[in-house]
C-alpha cells in the first residue's frame, strides 16, 4: 500500500536490463562501471568510474548487483591506498538488493546482498560489509572495519548495535524489489 | 512511523491466546512485536518471540576477522579474539596494524626501502580517532601474531596472576566437593516441601561452586548440619602473595595520586569514560591516556528453541558469516502479513496540498478528529492454501475517543504461488503498482480512484494475487488527542489438504498434513494509526 514514487520521465535513462540512472547523477568512466540491472541510480549521484587502477587492460572499478538503489547525492569512490610504494586504487564490488540512502559516501571495498545503508552515512575506505547488515543514518564507519552479516551498526564511530532478526533477507528482498515497482515515470 | 502493526506474543500472559493488554497501555508495547521478529512452533501451534525463546550458543566467530573460533579454544582465549583483532581504547573502533616510516634519508623522497611492506617496529592505529599504540608504549617487532605479543602483558598484570593462583588453589578442592555434592545435593532437594526446580538448580549450583555455602542454606539447615563434617573439608588457608592495598594503587596511585591527578587536570577527556573502562576486567587507570587496546570480543551464532516443547525454531549454518539457516520457523511463514494505510483520497491529498514532498506516505496525523476516517488493510497470506480470514478489533475501553469498524464477515485471501513473484521480476515495463490495483494509467488514477473508495469505505477493497486489501473506518470523537490505537484478533482458517509433497527447504511453508483437514488459528495484534489532526492546520504536538 506503499505510494508510487515518481521520477520524471525525461531525467532518466532506462537500460535494456531495466537499470534507470539519472542525468543528473555524475558517472565518470562508465565503461568501467557495472549495473547488475533494476538498479537505480538516483539525482546528483556521483560514481567515479575514472577512478581505475593502473595497468593495461580493462578493468572494472565500481559493479553493482540488481535492484540497488544509490540515494539523492551519494558518491561512490574506490577505495585507494599506497601499497609498496605505488598508489592504486581498488574495485568496489557490491552485491544485490543493497540501498545506499541520500548523501552517503561509499568508499567500501566489499558489500555483500541485501545491505542496507542509511542516509549521511559515511563508510571508510577498504570497509568491508557481509551479507544483510545494516548501517543506520548518520553513522560514521571508520576505513577498513568489518560489518559482520546480519549486524546492525550506528553511531560515530560506527559501531555493533545488535544482532538483526533472521528474516532479514527475505524483508531486504522484498523491500527492494518493491521499491523498483513503485518507481515509476511521470510524463509531464 | 504509523501507521503500522505489531503482532502479540502471549509469553507475557499466563496462558495460550490470553487477551492482550490494551494498547494504550505503555507497558503493552512488551508484548507485541513486528512480525518479522516472532518465530512460530508448528508443535505447539504457537508464536514465539525473543523474549521468550531459549537460545543457545552454536558457534563462536571473531566480528572484525570473521574467524570462526572452535568452542574449545574461546575459554582458553578468554571469550577475545586471539588474532590481530583490536579495538580502540577511546573510542572503540577496530585497530589496524601499521609500519613505522622508514628513514628519511634527507632529500626529501621516499627511500628505497618503501618497495619493502615497512619497517619495524608496528605498532596499532585508529583510523576514527587517530590513536596509536606507541603512545602507550606498546610497540610490536612482527606484524603478526600480536595477540600473543600482548598476552604477555596481559598474563604478567598482577590481577590476573593473583586470579590464576585462586584458582589453582581452589580447583583440588572443587574437584572433590563436586564428587561429594553430586551424591548429596538431590537428597537435600528432596527434603524441602515445595521444590521448584528453579531454586534446587540454584542452590545446587551454588552449593557446588562456593563450598561451605551448602550449610547456609535455610532451606536444608537441618541437613547441613550432618553434612557439616563432611563437607567442611580440609580447605587450606589462601594466603594472597600480594598486599592488598597494592591492587589499590594500580589503578594509578590509590587516594593522593588520584587527587592529584584530578588537581592538575585541565579538560574533561583526560578522565576516562565509564564506557572506556567497564569493558576490563581489572582495574583501569583513570587517565584516558594510560588506556590500552583490548582484544576484540567473540560474537556468536545462535540457534533458539521452543520454550514450551524445546523444538528447535532457528538453526543456523555453521559458517559465520553466512545468512542462511538449517531450520527457520519465522512467523512471517506462517501468519498472514498486514500493513496498514490509509487511502490515497481526500485526506493525504489534503496533505499533498500542504506539504510538498508527497511521494512519500503520510508521516503522522491525516486524520481528524470529530469525523470518520478511512484507513486499509492489506493481507498478504504466505500459506500455498487459501485461507478465510476474520478481523474482530476490540472494543476501546473508554467510548469518549474513538471507534473502529471493520468488515465482520471472514474473507479470503488467495493462496501463495511463486509464479506471482516470478511475474513481478519479469514483467518489469509498464507493472503498475499492485497492492493500488490502480489501472493502466498511473498518477491520474490514483486520484480518480477517490470518490471509489469513499463510497465503501468498509469492506473489501481489492484482490490481487495472494493481498486482499479491506477498508475500515476509525471514528474518531471531537477534541480526541493521542494516537488511535486498537488490538484485533484475526483468525484464519485453512485447509491444509495439499497432495503435494511438501518442499522441506527453508522458508517454504510446509503446512500439509495427511488428512484434508480444516484448521483455524488466532492471533492478535496491535494497529498504531497515528494520530489526529487536532484542528484543521493544528500539526499533534505529540508527533
Amino acid at each position: 500500500m506503499d505510494a508510487l514514487v515518481y521520477y520524471s520521465k525525461a531525467e532518466f535513462i532506462e537500460t535494456d536490463t531495466g537499470n534507470k540512472v539519472s542525468r543528473r547523477a555524475t558517472i565518470a568512466g562508465p565503461q568501467n562501471i557495472i549495473l547488475g540491472g533494476k538498479t537505480i541510480i538516483s539525482s546528483g549521484a556521483i560514481i567515479r568510474g575514472d577512478l581505475r587502477r593502473t595497468g593495461p587492460g580493462h578493468a572494472v572499478v565500481v559493479s553493482l548487483g540488481r535492484y540497488c538503489l544509490v540515494g539523492d547525492g551519494c558518491i561512490m569512490r574506490p577505495p585507494y591506498k599506497t601499497y609498496r610504494g605505488n598508489f592504486n586504487y581498488y574495485p568496489m564490488k557490491i552485491g544485490d538488493h543493497v540501498h545506499i540512502g541520500a548523501n552517503s559516501v561509499i568508499e567500501a571495498a566489499t558489500i555483500g546482498n541485501h545491505v542496507i545503508i542509511g542516509k549521511n552515512c559515511i563508510v571508510g575506505k577498504f570497509t568491508i560489509i557481509k551479507d544483510c547488515a545494516q548501517v543506520a543514518d548518520n553513522t560514521v564507519i571508520p576505513p577498513n572495519a568489518v560489518i559482520p552479516a546480519l549486524a546492525l551498526f550506528a553511531g560515530s564511530p560506527g559501531r555493533f548495535v545488535e544482532d538483526l532478526p533472521e528474516s532479514t533477507q527475505e524483508m531486504v528482498e522484498a523491500q527492494t524489489k518493491q521499491y523498483y515497482t513503485r518507481f515509476q515515470p511521470l510524463d509531464r | 512511523m504509523w501507521p503500522r502493526i505489531q503482532y502479540y506474543c502471549p509469553c507475557m500472559s499466563g496462558s495460550n491466546l490470553q487477551t492482550p493488554p490494551p494498547p494504550t497501555l505503555t507497558s503493552s508495547s512488551a508484548s507485541f512485536h513486528p512480525l518479522h521478529n516472532l518465530y512460530f512452533c508448528e508443535e505447539c501451534d504457537a508464536v514465539r518471540c525473543n523474549r521468550c525463546v531459549s537460545v543457545e550458543v552454536s558457534g563462536y566467530y571473531c566480528p572484525n576477522c570473521l574467524f570462526e573460533v572452535p568452542s574449545a579454544s574461546v575459554r582458553a582465549e578468554k571469550n577475545r579474539c586471539a588474532r590481530n583483532c583490536f579495538s580502540c581504547p577511546i573510542c572503540r573502533s577496530t585497530l589496524s596494524v601499521v609500519a613505522s616510516d622508514p628513514p628519511d634519508d634527507g632529500d626529501g623522497r621516499p627511500s628505497a626501502s618503501l618497495g619493502n611492506v615497512g619497517e619495524a617496529p608496528y605498532f596499532l592505529y585508529c583510523g576514527h580517532c587517530r590513536w596509536d599504540s606507541a603512545e602507550v608504549n606498546i610497540t610490536f617487532e612482527k606484524p603478526t601474531g600480536l595477540a600473543a605479543q600482548l598476552q604477555k602483558f596481559e598474563d604478567s598484570a598482577p590481577e590476573s596472576l593473583e586470579f590464576e593462583r585462586l584458582k589453582e588453589h581452589f580447583e583440588p578442592f572443587l574437584r572433590t566437593s563436586s564428587l561429594t555434592s553430586s551424591s548429596h545435593l538431590p537428597a537435600m532437594s528432596s527434603h524441602h516441601l515445595h521444590p521448584s526446580s528453579a531454586t534446587a538448580a540454584a542452590s545446587a549450583a551454588l552449593a557446588r561452586d562456593i563450598p561451605g555455602v551448602g550449610k547456609y542454606n535455610p532451606l536444608a539447615r537441618s541437613r547441613a548440619g550432618r553434612d557439616r563434617t563432611a563437607n567442611k573439608d580440609e580447605m587450606p588457608e589462601y594466603k594472597s602473595r600480594v598486599e592488598t592495598a597494592v591492587f589499590s594503587q594500580l589503578g594509578g596511585g590509590g587516594d593522593d595520586a588520584d587527587v592529584d591527578l584530578l588537581r592538575h587536570m585541565e579538560t574533561v577527556e583526560e578522565v576516562a569514560k565509564l564506557e572506556q573502562r567497564w569493558g576490563n576486567s581489572w582495574t583501569t587507570p583513570p587517565r584516558s591516556s594510560d588506556l590500552r587496546p583490548h582484544r576484540i570480543p567473540l560474537h556468536s551464532k545462535v540457534s533458539k528453541r521452543c520454550p514450551a516443547c524445546r523444538h528447535i525454531l532457528i538453526k543456523p549454518e555453521q559458517k559465520a558469516q553466512s545468512v542462511r539457516y538449517k531450520i527457520k520457523l519465522v512467523a512471517a511463514n506462517y501468519l498472514p502479513a498486514i500493513t496498514v494505510g490509509f487511502p490515497q483520497t481526500g485526506a493525504t491529498k489534503r496533505m499533498a496540498g500542504k506539504v510538498p514532498s508527497s511521494g512519500t506516505d503520510a508521516k503522522s496525523g491525516i486524520m481528524h478528529a470529530g469525523t470518520s476516517n478511512p484507513f486499509q488493510l492489506a493481507l498478504t497470506n504466505p500459506l500455498y492454501d487459501p485461507i478465510q480470514v476474520r478481523l474482530s478489533p476490540q472494543r476501546v475501553a473508554d467510548g469518549r475517543s474513538y471507534q473502529v469498524s471493520l468488515p465482520t464477515s471472514p474473507f479470503s485471501v488467495a493462496a501463495f504461488a511463486e509464479a506471482w513473484e516470478y511475474d513481478d521480476d519479469e514483467d518489469m515495463f509498464g507493472v503498475e503498482d499492485d497492492e493500488l490495483g490502480i489501472g493502466t494509467d498511473t498518477g491520474r488514477s490514483v486520484r480518480d480512484k477517490a470518490p471509489r473508495g469513499r463510497l465503501k469505505n468498509v469492506g473489501i477493497l481489492e484482490r490481487k494475487a495472494n493481498v486482499t486489501v479491506v477498508g475500515g473506518e476509525v471514528n474518531i470523537k471531537p477534541g480526541f488527542k493521542g494516537n488511535v490505537k486498537f488490538n484485533m484478533m484475526v483468525s484464519y482458517t485453512y485447509r491444509s489438504d495439499d497432495p503435494l509433497p511438501s518442499e522441506d527447504g527453508v522458508g517454504t511453508p510446509s503446512r500439509t498434513t495427511k488428512v484434508p483437514e480444516v484448521k483455524t488459528f488466532s492471533f492478535y495484534t496491535a494497529v498504531d494509526l497515528g494520530s489526529s489532526m487536532v484542528s484543521n492546520d493544528d500539526k499533534p504536538a505529540d508527533v
